[in-house]
């Protein structure tokens, strides 16, 4: 029997009411007056406040032009006189556009126009008929995370005027608009009780019914709202539950498919809508993260600020997030989250003289498990992300509101919301919030995010329109709209039902960011420590007199710490946001070395004897490394200490090379890719190898959209063949190292490896100089071990963090690439594998094998990421022992750290605990000194005379001539001077 | 025309997560590929036609653009 599926053709009652609720929007505005002497004149931006002008300059704009150029800025300007039918009523601005527009009206900031809102209230902020419009757009190709979808309608580069009017507003009409808004949510979305829905359809048509659309009448539109408030908010028969804070936020990425440049206008824009939204609705409150955007705000806009410090002060406006920009926090180390705290707090503090109780994160790739002490050392007690809740691909994390313990024990009160942070605070978004809520029974209130981010402004008046009227719906969630601070405070503080998460907050999601733009980790790496030679340099030399550079490092550390935003190191952006970033780091370099400065003597910047081997540049040097002459040395300085260092040649035979290469600690047999089939090592009488060892493997690599963000488990799927161009061959030999080179390579890219051998230390080094011209391909060096394991160890910069390597649990299985700092180890108890590293941070570990990632040749959002030269080397170290007593972090940290020339010698070196920083207070009247304990041990230091204990905020906590320091503890004292 | 579309266009283009590169120049038409977000713009037309106007503006020449979409595998359904 044929069966006929009947399609419905005819017209739904459901979509009558929508076209009805259609036809009665276009009513909003009463009067309109058409703007028609515009002119525009178009531009490009390059630097902040800096723009390059078209040279066709001024030119009329009339509705249906053609404006805004790629990556352009315009700017418009016009003279209007109020029209007599408008004077004296409430008048409005209205202009509808893909870009982000600021709207200046006789020489003030009135407020904002972009694809989330329409229309500016003008009539507080002007006192003449007569209006001199400046206003400044930027288009927004990419439209606010693409989440709402009339902004998606609209995106490109090239846009058509639609016309820029003087308009009133029918608020009776605007009223009935914003009920509908809420309960047509309601009746559309299935989390709602289904009987309620039908009672709503059917009462909205009811409504509806009341106005004759073609002959719209005001006092018909009053009676449906009439109807609306007595038939739908006063019947209370069906009962929802539920508890929910709502908090106003906008997210704002300094850089993403913009640059930084961008950032000021994108945040001036937003804090200046949110502003006015206060002086309509004094009810509302808004958060807003990032010092920096403070400071460019502060610096470019200070009429804008001054109203910011007024809004700060009456409570309305809430700074929260206590860190200067919102980095990643799986790359930085931890002194760089360090001086993400203490600049915010101490901006924060000097601007509106308050210290940030609250971590504000709601974006970021994760969360190492150093971060705790951190937050608390720094005057913070709340944590908020967002990530793990509503982004991991394997499990659900199990709570919402609860404690998060850290590497040492501290913990912080933490909040991850269950829905997304960017909302439209709809009522289906409200309940979707509540029905994933975890902590139901004991986490209090449920978080709920509102506001559009990206430059997406924030909160718009419908937003807080459809607030109010929540409480008038028995169906909804009880609603509470509040600070951020008030809703930590009210639901976490002292809750002793909250449940405990210990260890890191690893998101299962973007687990490319540890190794997309590879360049920028390197730089990044590399100048955290020179950041840190520079200020001990700069201290020691200030105890001998001379001026401490306190400006210069404060900007060149800052700058740093912008670049670390969590879509600019992680490598998730366009390429003039990488082209941006690189032109920093060189700066930033060139400006440390002119800090750093010279000496006659090699100066040990380590608070421990440097007493492995070491690379030193010296152009009449024996060896070559990263195309520079040198020699390696043992230098034997003594901690934070300068010396001459003098090499003699060795003079006996100590390689053999034939078929094994034979050195004091290992035999040795290469394979022609420069892989290791055998490694004896001598002294534990020991195999090394069990299958691929120092391979070199390239994998397809095709994530999806979240190209430059994701490694998927399934990228070992598809292999790509590396071909031997040159094989291994020996290209050095003298009395420390034996060189040996080979040539790899694809059709596209050629990658040479020169590996090293040593005398006098048990490292086998890889030096790798790539040419990488791929496209989705995953570059990974494989070390098959012979250790049976079911934990490797990962450096985090603040200690140690154990990973399961087997794939027992899903939450294990999660976890197939991780990141790591300087080195990774696999061992038994008498003995292991390290691999250290001079700039990598993913490392896939499973069973017995390491894959530390390399390279990655993604193309979203950036087309040429990671094409071009790259170099980099790890070294292979087999230890006897465990790992502490190998003292792998000690020989990552001198593989890290050059040895330059100063003439420098620090008395005291702090026992066993590793020397963070050494720097003048930025008061500037105290020598500051960061500890770390690294090893998981206990302990006290003797300080020979009493010192100030302090926070990461260089507040005095105590004095004290002893310290006792826990596991992975991160001590700060104070020296005055 | 080729360092003008590499050197002068692409960076903009490039400023709004596109990219465009140079393939030919011949008899009046000008081709390019085009990658990223410009391979799935819906109003790429808009942009192609201000390619062909500052062309004449600091080539002094007409031309005509035609693209190529190159788009990525993850946006490549149709």
């Amino acid at each position: 029997m044929a069966h006929i599926k009947v399609v419905r053709r005819s017209m739904r009652p459901e979509e009558w009411t929508d076209l009805r609720f259609g036809w009665l929007k276009r009513y909003i505005y009463d009067e309109k007056f058409e703007i028609e002497n515009l002119k525009v004149r178009d531009a490009r931006q390059v630097a902040e406040m800096q723009y390059e002008y078209y040279p066709e300059g001024w030119r009329p704009l009339n509705k249906g032009d053609m404006y805004f150029t790629p990556d352009g800025t315009a700017f418009f300007e016009t003279d209007v006189v109020v029209p007599e039918k408008l004077k004296g009523k409430e008048l409005w601005f209205s202009l509808k556009t893909a870009a982000e527009i600021i709207v200046k009206v006789n020489g003030k900031y009135v407020g904002g126009v972009d694809p989330n809102r329409d229309r500016i209230l003008l009539t507080p902020y002007i006192d003449s008929d007569f209006l001199h419009f400046e206003m400044e757009g930027y288009n927004r190709s990419k439209p606010d995370d693409e989440r709402n979808p009339e902004s998606l309608s609209v995106r490109g580069c090239r846009q058509i005027f639609e016309g820029a009017y003087l308009a009133t507003i029918n608020h009776t009409v605007l009223d009935l608009v914003y009920d509908l808004e809420l309960l047509l949510d309601i009746a559309k979305s299935d989390l709602f009780n289904e009987d309620y829905r039908n009672f709503l359809n059917r009462e909205i048509n009811n409504a509806l019914n009341l106005i004759d659309f073609d002959d719209l009448k005001n006092e018909d539109v009053a009676s449906a709202k009439k109807y609306v408030d007595d038939v739908i908010f006063a019947n209370d028969d069906y009962k929802g539950n539920g508890d929910v804070a709502l908090i106003a936020h906008s997210h704002l990425d300094i850089a993403y498919y913009w640059r930084r440049i961008h950032s000021v206008q994108k945040n001036l824009r937003t804090i200046l809508i949110q502003l006015r939204l206060m002086d309509r609705y004094p009810d509302f409150k808004y958060t807003h993260t990032q010092a920096y955007t403070y400071e460019m705000l502060e610096k470019y806009y200070p009429d804008v600020f001054e109203e910011l410090k007024e809004k700060i002060a009456n409570g309305q406006f809430e700074p929260v997030g206590a860190m200067y920009v919102e980095p990643d926090c799986n790359i930085p180390n931890a002194e760089s989250l360090i001086r993400q705290f203490m600049y915010g707090q101490h901006y924060f503090r000097e601007k509106f003289g308050k210290t940030i109780k609250n971590c504000w994160l709601p974006d970021v790739f994760g969360n190492s498990w150093i971060l705790p002490q951190i937050l608390k050392k720094s005057g913070v007690d709340y944590f908020v992300s967002n990530k793990m809740s509503t982004w991991n691909d394997t499990n659900r994390f199990p709570h919402n509101n609860f404690i998060w313990k850290g590497i040492d024990g501290s913990e912080v009160y933490a909040c991850v919301p269950p829905t997304h942070f960017i909302t439209w605070n709809m009522p289906s978004q409200i309940q979707e919030n509540w029905e994933a809520y975890q902590d139901k029974n004991q986490g209090g209130q449920t978080m709920s995010m509102f506001g559009y981010g990206d430059g997406g402004s924030g909160c718009t008046e419908e937003m807080i329109e459809v607030m109010h009227r929540f409480n008038k719906l028995s169906i909804m969630p009880k609603i509470e709209h509040i600070s951020g601070q008030e809703f930590l405070e009210k639901n976490l503080k002292d809750n002793k039902n909250l449940a405990k998460w210990d260890g890191e907050l690893y998101l299962e999601m973007h687990r490319g960011t540890f190794t997309t733009k590879s360049q920028m980790k390197r730089y990044n790496r590399k100048l955290e420590y020179k950041l840190r030679e520079a200020e001990i340099v700069s201290t020691l030399r200030h105890l001998k007199g001379a001026e401490y550079p306190h400006d210069e490092i404060r900007d060149i550390y800052k700058k740093l710490l912008i670049n670390q935003f969590h879509d600019i190191l992680p490598g998730s952006h366009i390429t003039p946001v990488f082209r941006d970033a690189m032109a920093d780091y060189k700066e930033f370099d060139e400006r440390l070395d002119k800090i750093l400065g010279t000496g006659e003597k090699y100066f040990n910047s380590l608070n421990f004897t440097r007493k492995h081997l070491t690379f030193i540049e010296d152009e009449n040097g024996k060896s070559v490394r990263y195309g520079k002459q040198g020699n390696w040395v043992i230098p034997n300085l003594p901690p934070l200490s300068c010396g001459e260092i003098s090499w003699r040649t060795y003079a006996g035979e100590w390689c053999e090379i034939g078929n094994k290469i034979v050195t004091p600690f290992y035999e040795i047999e290469f394979e022609y890719d420069g892989s290791i089939k055998s490694l004896y090592d001598k002294e534990a009488d020991r195999e090394w190898t069990n299958g691929e060892f120092n391979k070199l493997k390239l994998y397809k690599d095709n994530p999806g959209v979240y190209d430059a963000w994701d490694i998927l488990p399934n990228y070992k799927d598809r292999e790509v063949e590396v071909k031997i161009i040159s094989p291994l061959k020996t290209i050095e030999k003298n009395s420390e190292v034996a060189s040996f080179e080979c040539i790899l390579g694809t059709e596209k890219s050629t990658w040479k490896r020169m590996i090293r051998v040593f005398r006098q230390s048990r490292g086998i080094e890889v030096e790798n100089i790539v040419d990488w011209n791929e496209k989705h391909v995953l570059a990974k060096a494989q070390f098959d071990c012979n250790v049976l394991t079911r934990k490797a160890v990962c450096d985090t910069s603040a200690g140690f963090i154990e990973r399961d390597t087997h794939r027992n649990t899903t939450w294990q299985q999660a976890r197939f690439e991780v990141c790591h700092h300087k080195w990774v180890d696999m061992a038994e108890t008498d003995g292991g594998i390290a691999i250290i590293n001079d700039s990598k941070y993913g490392v896939g570990l499973l069973e017995n094998s390491m894959s530390l990632s390399l390279l990655r040749a993604t193309v979203r959002p950036d087309v040429t990421s990671d094409i071009g030269h790259h170099e980099f080397s790890y070294m292979i170290y087999p230890h006897t022992e465990d790992f502490v007593k190998a003292e792998i972090n000690n020989i990552a940290f001198e593989y890290n750290v050059p040895l330059g020339k100063a003439d420098l010698t620090c008395e005291n070196s702090f026992g066993e605990l590793y020397m963070q920083t050494m720097k003048m207070s930025e008061k500037g009247n105290m020598i500051v000194i960061r500890l770390s304990e690294q090893n998981g041990r206990r302990g006290k230091i003797h300080l020979g005379g009493k010192v100030k204990l302090l926070n990461f905020l260089e507040d005095v906590i105590e004095e004290t001539d002893t310290v006792e320091y826990k596991p992975f503890e991160i001590i700060t004292i104070g020296i005055e001077t | 025309m080729k360092d003008y579309i590499n050197n002068i266009i692409k960076p903009k283009l490039q400023g709004d997560g596109g990219e465009i590169d140079f393939i030919s120049y011949e008899d009046g038409t000008l081709t390019v590929l085009l990658q990223g977000e410009c391979s799935k713009c819906l109003i790429v037309d808009r942009c192609l036609s201000w390619i062909e106007s500052e062309v004449m503006r600091d080539m002094g020449e007409s031309v005509k653009v035609v693209a190529q979409k190159k788009k990525p595998f993850f946006w490549d359904k149709d």
